[in-house]
């Protein structure tokens, strides 16, 4: 939050979507680490949210109502399409996420009220009755403040009643169901909770670009939040913040290097497949715990021989 | 009638594409469970390869050949990063052919650009009761029947075959009796980019591929692999038949954009029916 106000603007607009990447990637760690469930479309949450929220307040409805709605549609889709969905385990169900993203940018291209391949522009700026958000400053607090929220209710569902149960179905789903846990329920509201995170992000996206079309969802969008929740620590929040901050700051920096004179026009792209591809395959190679659990076991290991 | 003849011929021909990525996705799955996501990436491979070495003055037959064997070398690099270190579980093994099937995005664009290549099949067309019908399609048709018979035997017929078909069945008992099912395991994922890299030079002539085709055809390609519970070659064939028959129908009948969603909803169902068939008990037990 303090660097939201400290950041010069060229800096705030990475600030943001970091914030943003930061929201999906925790209801990511939360579906993969604790409910051991894969999902290769969360960019599709993130996409109704945004498009939530964009048709609203483009209709006139006050943003601040589109925002809000923006997380309950996304967690009302992933119920419905969750309660066939989640029958499907391991790659069954990665696939049908897959093939939901999939449909939803092929109806979202075709269907005019939505603005079809085109999208929606003019997505007036987020604000309250009379005030305004203008500057990118105010959104990255904005987004911040959300990504405080997300952490805040990840936080108190992992440690809650509930969050045991979905720790136990991570191991076996026969052994906890033999324990009184709802296994079905309990999935669904995981898999609910991670589309609300991503809706939120979605929504707030659409306020600060003022545009979206089923191009800003693209699969590979899905692929970089499992990536980020992989290398980052399944399963653990900051190890989700940690790990969307590295990616989109090392991405960051690749792009500047990419676009600099005499680089070949492919380069930023290519670099950001390499980086993406590389750090997931070498973090499920050799470091199958994830960044943060990694570190802290070094740093409690240290502590131990110190004492 | 003749408009149903030529979609249908053509529904066949795109099929056979998926029927051959479906059963690259069977071949190592069933025998390391690992579903490869990679899979669409040998097609991608072996379609530009081959137009690039047409376009280095290599003869129609002996470029296609030489693309297969590209897509084949790529098959077993996947093969030993996905399963070549000991205790990766399958799932975590599908999160790593995802990162190679980026990372072959890289590659493939810093090899041949970003923009869609294609490169002249064979040439020329006639009729056939009153359907006029692309002499590539047939040749699709026909290639990928004598790969289907040629898969058969070598399953059947060939020790390698039967080892392959005996680790699928119990990894343990094939280690047990002396077969080296890491071995096997690499020759299914070079089987994999065999199947993958027909299907590519195939396929390429009759739509352009970049290197994000990759995702309509894996996902295609699983589909049609998801009709035999990832098990089955046959089922395989079949369902990828199928797949593109209904594909083609809708894009002639009804409108061309809504092929996805049939072939995809098609694949929902079919996995949510086979999921309620199977007991919770009996997938984790495997």
């Amino acid at each position: 939050m303090a660097l939201a106000a400290t950041l010069d603007e060229g800096r705030l607009s990475v600030f943001i979507l970091l914030g943003l990447a930061a929201m999906v990637t925790v209801g990511v760690s939360l579906l993969m680490g604790y409910a051991g469930q894969v999902s290769l479309g969360q960019a599709a949450f993130y996409a109704v949210g945004g498009y939530t929220a964009g048709l609203m307040s483009v209709h006139g409805l006050p943003p601040v109502l589109g925002l809000a709605a923006a997380p309950l549609v996304a967690a009302l889709f992933a119920v419905v399409i969750g309660i066939p969905l989640l029958r499907l385990r391991g790659h069954h169900l990665a696939f049908a996420t897959l093939a939901t993203q999939l449909i939803l940018l092929s109806l979202a291209g075709e269907l005019e009220f939505l603005g079809g391949s085109i999208g929606l522009q003019g997505i007036p700026r987020f604000g309250a009755g009379p005030l305004e958000l203008g500057g990118d400053r105010g959104y990255a607090f904005l987004t911040w403040a959300a990504v405080a929220v997300v952490v805040l209710v990840a936080r108190n569902v992992i440690e809650s009643r509930a969050g045991r149960g979905l720790r136990a179905l991570a191991t076996s789903e026969i052994a906890a169901e033999s324990a009184g846990v709802a296994v079905g329920r309990a999935k669904l509201a995981v898999f609910a909770l991670s589309a609300a995170f991503a809706g939120l992000a979605g929504g707030i996206y659409a306020f600060y670009v003022g545009y979206i079309a089923p191009g800003s969802f693209p699969v590979l969008l899905s692929i970089e939040y499992v990536v980020m929740a992989v290398v980052g620590g399944l399963g653990t929040i900051w190890g989700a913040l940690a790990g969307a901050t590295a990616i989109v700051l090392l991405v960051q920096l690749l792009n500047n290097i990419g676009t600099m004179e005499g680089m070949p026009s492919y380069a930023p792209s290519v670099l950001s497949y390499a980086v993406y591809s590389i750090l997931l395959i070498a973090a499920v190679l050799f470091l199958p715990g994830g960044l943060v659990p990694a570190v802290r076991d070094r740093l409690a290991a240290r502590g131990t021989k110190a004492a | 009638m003749s408009a149903f003849l030529s979609y249908l011929i053509n529904g066949l021909a795109v099929g056979c594409g998926f029927a051959l990525i479906g059963s690259g996705l069977v071949a190592v799955h069933r025998v390391t469970r690992v579903v490869n996501f990679a899979q669409g990436m040998f097609a991608v491979v072996a379609g530009l390869s081959a137009a690039s070495f047409l376009n280095a003055g290599l003869p129609h037959g002996v470029a296609e050949v030489a693309a297969v064997a590209v897509a084949v070398g790529a098959g077993l690099l996947v093969g030993l990063l996905a399963i070549g270190r000991r205790g990766t579980d399958p799932l975590s093994a599908l999160i790593i052919t995802l990162g190679i099937g980026i990372l072959a995005y890289a590659v493939e664009v810093m090899i041949w650009g970003d923009q869609p290549r294609s490169f002249p099949g064979l040439g020329g067309a006639f009729t056939l009761a009153g359907a006029t019908v692309q002499k590539q399609y047939l040749l699709v048709i026909g290639v990928t029947a004598v790969t289907f018979t040629a898969l058969g035997l070598f399953f059947g017929r060939t020790y390698a075959g039967k080892g392959l078909t005996a680790c699928a069945s119990n990894p343990y008992a094939a280690q047990v009796i002396g077969i080296d099912v890491r071995r096997m395991g690499l020759l299914a994922f070079g089987l994999g980019g065999a199947l993958g890299g027909i299907a590519g030079v195939l396929v390429t002539p009759l739509q352009p591929i970049s290197f994000d085709s990759e995702v309509t055809l894996i996902v295609n390609g699983f589909a049609a692999a998801v009709f035999g519970g990832l098990t089955r070659p046959g089922a395989a064939l079949a369902g990828g038949l199928v797949l593109g028959v209904a594909e083609a129908m809708v894009a002639g009948y009804g409108k061309a954009s809504y092929q996805i969603e049939v072939a995809l909803g098609l694949m929902l169902a079919i996995m949510i029916w086979q999921a309620a068939r199977t007991p919770a008990l009996q997938e984790e037990a495997v």
